[in-house]
């Protein structure tokens, strides 16, 4: 099975179809979504589950006299789209009058193919065992074990409506994550990108493996408030989780979210942006009402600036969509996918040494929220955290809960890295620096 | 449904497998929810398709289809063998399968009200009688929501088996948000994470009595805005049954997972502290303390005939009396040890490889109560319903922390507390239970999105817990 998803006009011909069935009077919004993925995983050294899937989803949205119904179809029979429509329109009948989410019209998006590639949708089962192969070989040599995932995939997506909309996209992703064990420690890598040919398997295999040689035989460290040096890794995870608490326009509107426009609440070095241009990841260029995903500047030099939107809430704020929408209708309202950190000047190596007395944090986990509104959150380090003494990494030490507020964190900034990491997201990418911040809680 | 098995089934037999199984999925989901007295979404969605696997050289492979037809499930067998050639390139050693039985069979999901006949009307009429009774000054947000799952599957492996399965879930729940003074205070009904959801027919929400509980909820939640934040220290711990149910699946369910010891999970879920030459000498908890894998629980999300490997449900011991005794396997992982399947295999489709799974796994009901915890109790809280959860990669270090929580003093509940956080390390935490409450407080809960595998798989697992007591335990307000 090639990972090649369909093309535009394939996408649109089975959009019209169901279009078409839509009863004379009604409002209809028509999503189809293609998606194609092969994952190979791998433990101690060897492949232990290798799958690929090819899906078809479809979905109705179907309003008439102030009330609506939602049908998705992930089936493959002749007369889906007519099933589809029926079903759709039975839930409509039966839900109660009300104020269903307009559609939304068309706002001059172009359809794009950014982000997808043939190279990616043409790798081939035994190209990525090879890939494997290469990560497994390289950590054999030192001693240590590998284990991770090579993933390549496809994502196609067409939106129609009765109200004109005429929207399509296809994105392609290519992954390699490597966590290689030693007898005492472990270490953690990934690369991620559209076109799997750009990701250097020998540059992670050596990355992962020369980080696990340096952690083993971690040390205990009292739990206390340290400085710390974030890899992008872990920069990338509080990101997410401050988008995830607090930077949609329903957080907002529902009194949920720290932000207080107009206040510096962060360093002046901290600046993020939603930017799906800047995102090498998954750029998907509208949103599940199918609006332009527009660059939001959030938080600016430290100040707060913008939450994203969709249409419901934009309405209710008295702004235009920012195109953050998920399917309408929801109960979830807009999040941001493209989460970007603005580079500074920084390199690791100094961050390390103006740093006194510190922690080197390669990665966190198991992240949940503790305290939304304070933006507090708990997790753990995992495989490889560093103590950094007198400007020197001394000592691997094992993994720390910390207990810490996000922007409490991001308001005390020493520098930010030059460069920077593109990583998955839970709905779009980051792109993310090294960060050294002055204060982050370690609980226990 | 039989007619697409047996195709893939020759399909992987012409291609080269020397073993495959595959399973015909045909689902249909519900979902309704209403928002601060409107009716946010009404939503269906179906989905069908196949998925087999394949075993090559003794090595796995494994593809999803929702084609039907002849070519397209041939070349999605013949993919599945080609991925499986692909991973033996890399393989150190040949898997071998636990024997198991071939079994022909069918099971269906008991119940007395089937959840898709009930009209839509009368559903969303429900929620909107709790949305109402949500509406007390000073609440925010109100949400509700009903969710009914129908997963049809026909099983089918190479050694013979034939089972025919329908399971069928109901849930629903209520959340009530209030919002001042520097906070956001939420109080859910029955349980958090949207609902609370069985392998049962709709009696089970009407058992529920939705409206009747919704005031309460929402006067919590509110009183929780100016409720004294919880007191620190190292104190006594009494957990409800829904706050116990948490920390027996990310405590004592993910460890036990015998693919996170052998690795398999390490590169993403994580490994566990439960090492093989563990079982049967270490002291896990108290005497209080025996946790079982029971995929025969009445109503419980993780209740079936047979698993996706096609092994009969059975009733485990993981921790009998406090001492470690058992895991979680598969016909795979069993088969290291010289074992039988522990039949705890599950898909969370058709597209989606089978993997270890929790199925319910209970702490099995002791001899106490609720009353006489708190009554026994000198200093303490008493916490109730799970707000944030969050354990290491190795299933120890872990910090939780629930919606609401009471101060207990001299044996009596003084007052309710908000924010509070508790934290430990997993054998120290069971092994200071000193009481767990008897059947009649005993209740099962369902987990709709217990997170595990790549690609990502949300499994329907299910816990049997009751309201227990911990000396010592770490305490403090977020």
């Amino acid at each position: 099975m090639n990972q090649e998803v369909l093309a535009a006009g394939d996408l649109y011909e089975i959009a019209d179809r169901i279009l078409r069935r839509v009863p004379r009077g009604a409002d209809g919004e028509v999503t189809v979504t293609q998606t194609t993925s092969a994952l190979t995983r791998f433990a101690n050294g060897a492949i232990h589950q290798n799958v690929a899937d090819q899906t078809l989803r479809l979905r109705l949205r179907l309003i008439r006299d102030g009330r609506s119904g939602v049908a998705e179809m992930q089936v493959a029979t002749p007369d889906v789209a007519a099933a589809l429509v029926e079903a759709a329109e039975s839930i409509r009948e039966h839900s109660p009058h009300g104020d269903p989410v307009p559609l939304y019209p068309p706002d001059g998006g172009a359809d794009t193919d950014v982000g997808y590639s043939q190279a990616t949708a043409a790798v081939t089962p035994e190209l990525r065992a090879d890939q494997v192969a290469t990560v497994c070989a390289a950590a054999a040599a030192k001693g240590q074990q590998a284990f991770g995932t090579c993933e390549t995939g496809a994502t196609a997506v067409a939106m129609v409506s009765t109200a004109g909309l005429r929207r399509s996209a296809r994105q392609s992703v290519a992954e390699l994550i490597a966590v290689c064990r030693g007898g005492d420690g472990s270490a953690y890598g990934a690369r991620h990108d559209s076109d799997a040919t750009t990701l250097d398997v020998v540059a992670l295999a050596d990355e992962v493996t020369e980080r696990c040689a340096r952690n083993q035989g971690a040390r205990h460290t009292d739990p206390g408030t340290y400085q710390v040096v974030l890899s992008p890794y872990a920069v990338a995870e509080l990101l997410e989780y401050l988008g995830l608490i607090a930077l949609g326009g329903l957080a907002m509107l529902e009194k949920r979210s720290f932000m207080r426009f107009g206040e510096r609440l962060m360093s002046e070095s901290v600046t993020i942006t939603d930017d799906v241009d800047q995102s090498r990841l998954s750029p998907m260029p509208f949103d599940g009402e199918g609006a332009t995903t527009r660059p939001v500047t959030i938080i600016d030099s430290g100040v707060c600036a913008a939450v994203v939107h969709d249409s419901v809430t934009a309405a209710r704020a008295g702004v235009a969509t920012t195109g953050h929408s998920f399917a309408q209708p929801n109960s979830d309202g807009p999040l941001p996918r493209y989460l970007c950190l603005s580079p500074g000047g920084a390199d690791v190596e100094a961050m390390i040494a103006d740093c006194e007395h510190g922690l080197l944090v390669t990665r966190f986990w198991y992240v949940r929220p503790v305290h939304p509104l304070a933006t507090t959150i708990t997790g753990m380090t995992r495989d490889g955290t560093f103590l950094i003494d007198r400007g020197r990494i001394a000592h691997p030490v094992r993994d720390l809960r910390f207990t810490q507020s996000i922007v409490a964190a991001l308001a005390d900034v020493r520098a930010v890295g030059a460069e920077r990491l593109a990583a998955r997201g839970y709905f779009g990418a980051t792109l993310a620096p090294w960060l050294h911040l002055g204060s982050f809680a370690f609980s226990s | 449904m039989r007619d697409l098995a047996e195709r893939l089934l020759d399909a992987a037999d012409a291609a080269g497998a020397t073993y495959a199984d595959c399973r015909v999925v045909q689902r249909t989901i519900q979902s309704i929810t209403v928002k601060n007295g409107r009716v946010n979404n009404v939503s269906e969605f179906e989905d069908a398709g196949s998925g087999v696997r394949v075993l090559v050289d003794g090595a796995w492979g494994f593809c999803g289809t929702q084609r039907t037809d002849a070519a397209g499930l041939e070349a999605a067998a013949r993919l599945a063998v080609r991925i499986a050639r692909a991973s033996a390139r890399t393989a150190v050693a040949a898997v071998r399968l636990a024997p198991a039985p071939a079994v022909t069979a069918t099971y269906s999901t008991p119940l007395r009200i089937d959840p898709f006949s009930v009209p839509l009307g009368r559903k969303i009429e429900l929620l909107l009688a709790a949305d109402s009774a949500m509406d007390v000054p000073g609440t925010t947000t109100r949400q509700g929501s009903l969710g009914a799952v129908r997963h049809r599957q026909f099983f089918a492996n190479s050694e013979g088996s034939r089972i025919d399965q329908t399971i069928v879930e109901t849930g629903g729940g209520l959340d009530a948000t209030a919002t001042g003074d520097g906070e956001v205070q939420t109080r859910s009904y029955p349980n958090s994470f949207g609902r609370q959801q069985l392998s049962a027919g709709w009696e089970m929400v009407e058992e529920m009595d939705l409206a009747g509980n919704a005031a309460q909820i929402a006067e919590e939640a509110v009183a929780l805005l100016r409720a004294p934040v919880c007191p620190a220290g190292t104190m006594t711990l009494i957990l409800d049954a829904t706050q116990a149910a948490l920390q027996v699946h990310e405590s004592c369910g993910h460890p036990t997972e015998l693919d996170r010891v052998l690795g398999f999970e390490a590169a993403y879920a994580g490994t566990s502290f439960l090492m093989p030459e563990m079982l049967g000498s270490f002291r896990y908890g108290s005497e209080q303390v025996t946790i079982t894998a029971d995929a025969t629980s009445p109503r419980g999300l993780g209740t079936f005939g047979y698993d996706d490997e096609g092994v009969a449900a059975q009733r485990t011991l993981l921790i009998d009396q406090g001492l470690f005794t058992g895991y979680l396997t598969s016909r795979e992982t069993a088969a290291r040890f010289g074992e039988p399947s522990g039949g705890t295999v599950r898909a969370e489709s058709w597209n989606r490889l089978p993997l270890i799974r929790m199925t319910n796994i209970n702490l099995e009901p002791g001899t106490s109560s609720l009353e006489e915890m708190i009554a026994t109790t000198e200093r303490g809280v008493y916490l109730t319903t799970n707000r944030s959860w969050s354990i290491d990669d190795r299933r120890l270090n872990f910090q939780f922390g629930t919606q609401a929580g009471w101060e207990i003093r001299d044996g009596r509940r003084v007052g309710l507390v908000r924010n509070p956080l508790y934290s430990g390390s997993t054998p120290q935490f069971w092994n200071s239970c000193d009481a767990v409450a008897g059947p009649d407080e005993w209740r099962m809960f369902g987990v709709i999105n217990c997170g595990k595998g790549q690609p990502g798989q949300l499994m329907h697992v299910g816990h049997g817990a009751a309201p227990c007591r911990f000396r010592d335990v770490a305490v403090r307000p977020a």
